[in-house]
């Protein structure tokens, strides 16, 4: 088994050696480059444009830039911005990354909590006129063309309504005397809604082995009630309540790409959590249960929800490594400044020590993810184990 | 040689029927009819826009998706707005001018001075659905029922094309990973790795920055990152669990080569899945190619994408309701042909799934 871990390990070492020369060969092949600008500038002596490429390097023969970008990122210098010249891509990450992991960890909680509960419902009501309608409109909500529904979702909510402001991050005009930077306040709201998800799933798993249905949602209640409580003390005592008005400018501007993406995102759990559950719904377990004479909400709840969930809880983990890639549409439409617009800008403008970077980071996150996921089927699948020992 | 003919005739009476008994239980799937009777229809449309110029009930000079125009006249009252509202007529200055009305500075043209009170003479340009044009007119003068049609044209040969390309790869590797093991299983699940670990949109990017793509390229570059993606893995992992089978052991007794196992042992009993594989592609080839349309990267003259671009670029989609024929159809469009090719793959699935069926 270690053999087989240690073997793995050094393939990913490989894949990932590989990757990150073929994306700095890929980004290095794209027509012009981020100083073409300077050529246009009549204004600028007309050696600027080399004397600026020999600054960066670039006139170097590549490679040279290959090799010796490769063994700077091994040894931790990713090198400055060709855009925002005195920053190093590692700070521009610090800055968006949070943005994005914050807006998106929310949707995916959401919208797989929700997803799972439909689906749910939608497996066991197989057959039914509300199942055929509930899983065509999720079908449709699944493949619905994404930018286009959410321009119209901006249009009707942001403008015909009013109700959303029309994208971006806060008002700029109300920060105009904020005594603090806006990325304080927010790394603030990722704190607190970190904690209060975590006080929520210990009351979840705390009650989840109550047998009584009612007494369970009765807990549950109580605790949602009791984390509300918590939380109006906490923003309204001493630090906090000075913060609270611009944290309130950040969440309003939250909703809207919230809910969109959120409508789009739980339809796949649905109907992933509906067939999985479909499969469930044959074992011959699910026939004892039944044949045992336990109420319908028991079985559909107990005994088939909780093996429907595993291939689910595995999307979810999958989904999570693919946020700052799934993101790059959203938080362009909305613009929202996170981790996708910075990588998209990166890439358009051929920013390339900020595009390699934000690439290595997806693509760190991806491997791992898939690392860790063939391991512990190695661990369970008895052909992998008894293959890597003979 | 009779036997032969004997048991090719066999051959194909059982392939009949088993057709015939797949054909009843997809049947039985109510979202997969459902799902059949969407592409049907705009397979229908696809294939109704050639027939229409060909047998001459369309002028292609009019009807054409991108070159075709139509001038369509409207007559409009001169009139002049007050300095203050609210008047008898206006309630407010978004009143002014209302329904068949224009005022002296909206008419640019510095050659014709008309009066208040005269009749000008306007071109209406995105024209509402009417007779001639049942969806109306974009702002170019163009049909959009027609270009609703080349659309759909597009988006059939596309998400096909790069499907069964991207199938065949995914299947192709995925058998002989699960059936070679070892160097040659270890160095295709790492490029799968490699192909997934790049981030999908900004990967399109640069390939749109490299070529003008066109609407072959564009199949080839989804059908090959679809292929080498993801559904090698799964495939892979069908494949094994067909390996084990019984029959492929009793192949490999009986003297059957490498070739002939892979070949009519494991691949046709992986094709239920590929099959699988390529309807759900289709769904997000159809996607890929609007997004990239969407955002003005690809070089294809027409397709629902480029509709909902142009509408975006014109200014219209914050318009509102007012110009829905601009907005609706194509983004419906897509979200429709999509949605109709996973609904089907869902009927399949029931059909392919016997853990999946009713009874």
């Amino acid at each position: 088994m270690t053999k087989y871990i240690i073997n793995r390990f050094l393939q990913l070492v490989l894949v990932f050696f590989v990757f990150l020369v073929s994306s700095y060969l890929l980004f290095n092949a794209m027509p012009g480059d981020a100083f073409t600008s300077l050529l246009l500038n009549p204004q600028l002596p007309p050696d600027a444009y080399e004397k600026t490429i020999a600054l960066y390097g670039l006139d170097r023969p590549l490679s040279e830039r290959v090799i010796k970008y490769v063994q700077n990122f091994f040894k931790g210098d990713f090198g400055f911005s060709y855009r925002y010249y005195p920053k190093s891509p590692i700070e521009l990450i610090a800055e968006r990354l949070p943005r994005t992991l914050m807006l998106f960890a929310l949707v995916n909680i959401i919208s797989f909590y929700t997803g799972f509960l439909v689906g749910k419902i939608l497996a066991w009501r197989r057959g039914s006129k509300s199942e055929t309608w509930l899983t065509l409109a999720s079908v449709l909500s699944y493949t619905v063309f994404y930018p286009w529904f959410a321009l119209l979702m901006l249009w009707f909510f942001g403008y015909k309504m009013g109700w959303f402001p029309i994208g971006k991050f806060l008002y700029p005009e109300k920060w105009y005397d904020a005594p603090f930077d806006s990325d304080v306040v927010f790394m603030m709201m990722i704190k607190f809604t970190v904690v209060v998800s975590i006080i929520q799933f210990i009351a979840y798993l705390f009650t989840r082995n109550i047998e009584s249905l009612s007494l369970r949602r009765n807990a549950r209640l109580l605790s949602l009630v009791l984390i509300f409580i918590g939380s109006y003390f906490y923003w309204n005592t001493g630090d906090a309540l000075i913060k609270k008005p611009y944290a309130a400018d950040i969440s309003f501007h939250m909703i809207l790409p919230t809910i969109v993406v959120t409508i789009v995102a739980f339809a796949g759990t649905a109907l992933l959590t509906r067939t999985t559950m479909m499969e469930v719904l044959k074992e011959d377990y699910i026939q004892t249960a039944r044949a045992k004479g336990l109420s319908q909400k028991r079985i559909r709840d107990r005994h088939a929800a909780r093996t429907a969930l595993l291939p689910v809880v595995t999307s979810f983990i999958f989904t999570i490594v693919t946020i700052i890639d799934g993101s790059v549409l959203t938080e362009q439409i909305f613009s929202w400044p996170g981790m996708g617009q910075l990588l998209l800008q990166a890439v358009l403008n051929e920013d390339i020590p900020v595009a390699m970077a934000a690439f290595s980071f997806v693509g760190i996150f991806a491997l791992v993810a898939h690392f860790v996921a063939d391991i512990s089927y190695a661990y369970l699948d008895p052909r992998i184990r008894i293959k890597s020992q003979g | 040689m009779n036997d032969s003919i004997n048991e090719k005739e066999i051959q194909k009476k059982v392939r009949r029927e088993a057709f015939k008994r797949n054909w009843l239980l997809f049947r039985q799937s109510t979202l997969g009819m459902i799902g059949l009777g969407i592409v049907f229809f705009f397979f229908i449309l696809a294939i109704l826009q050639p027939i229409l110029f060909l047998t001459g009930a369309w002028n292609e000079a009019v009807y054409h998706p991108v070159v075709g125009y139509e001038e369509i006249k409207v007559n409009l009252l001169v009139v002049e707005c007050p300095d203050e509202y609210p008047t008898e007529k206006y309630e407010s200055s978004n009143a002014c001018p209302g329904d068949g009305e224009i005022t002296q500075r909206q008419i640019y043209n510095p050659n014709i001075n008309p009066e208040v009170g005269d009749i000008h003479v306007a071109l209406l340009q995105p024209s509402p659905p009417s007779a001639r044009h049942l969806l109306g007119t974009d702002s170019l003068g163009r049909d959009i029922f027609s270009q609703i049609m080349e659309g759909s044209q597009v988006a059939f040969l596309l998400g096909l094309l790069s499907a069964i390309i991207g199938v065949s790869i995914s299947t192709i590797l995925g058998t002989i990973a699960a059936f070679y093991g070892g160097r040659v299983d270890a160095y295709l699940m790492r490029q799968s790795d490699l192909v997934l670990m790049l981030p999908s949109l900004p990967l399109l990017f640069i390939i749109s920055a490299f070529a003008e793509l066109k609407i072959w390229h564009l199949a080839i570059v989804l059908g090959v990152i679809g292929g080498l993606g993801g559904s090698v893995i799964t495939i892979k992992s069908q494949a094994l669990q067909v390996k084990v089978k019984p029959f492929v052991d009793s192949a490999r007794i009986t003297g059957g080569s490498n070739m002939t196992i892979l070949f009519s042992h494991i691949l046709p009993n992986v094709a239920p899945l590929a099959l699988l594989f390529m309807v759900f592609s289709v769904t997000g080839a159809i996607a890929s190619e609007s997004i990239l349309s969407f955002l003005g990267l690809l070089n294809i003259e027409m397709s629902w994408g480029i509709m909902i671009y142009l509408s975006q670029t014109d200014g219209y989609i914050f318009s509102g309701m007012a110009y829905w024929w601009l907005i609706l159809p194509a983004g419906l469009a897509v979200t429709f042909l999509a949605g109709g090719f996973y609904l089907v793959g869902r009927g399949l699935d029931d059909v392919f799934n016997p853990r999946l069926r009713k009874r």
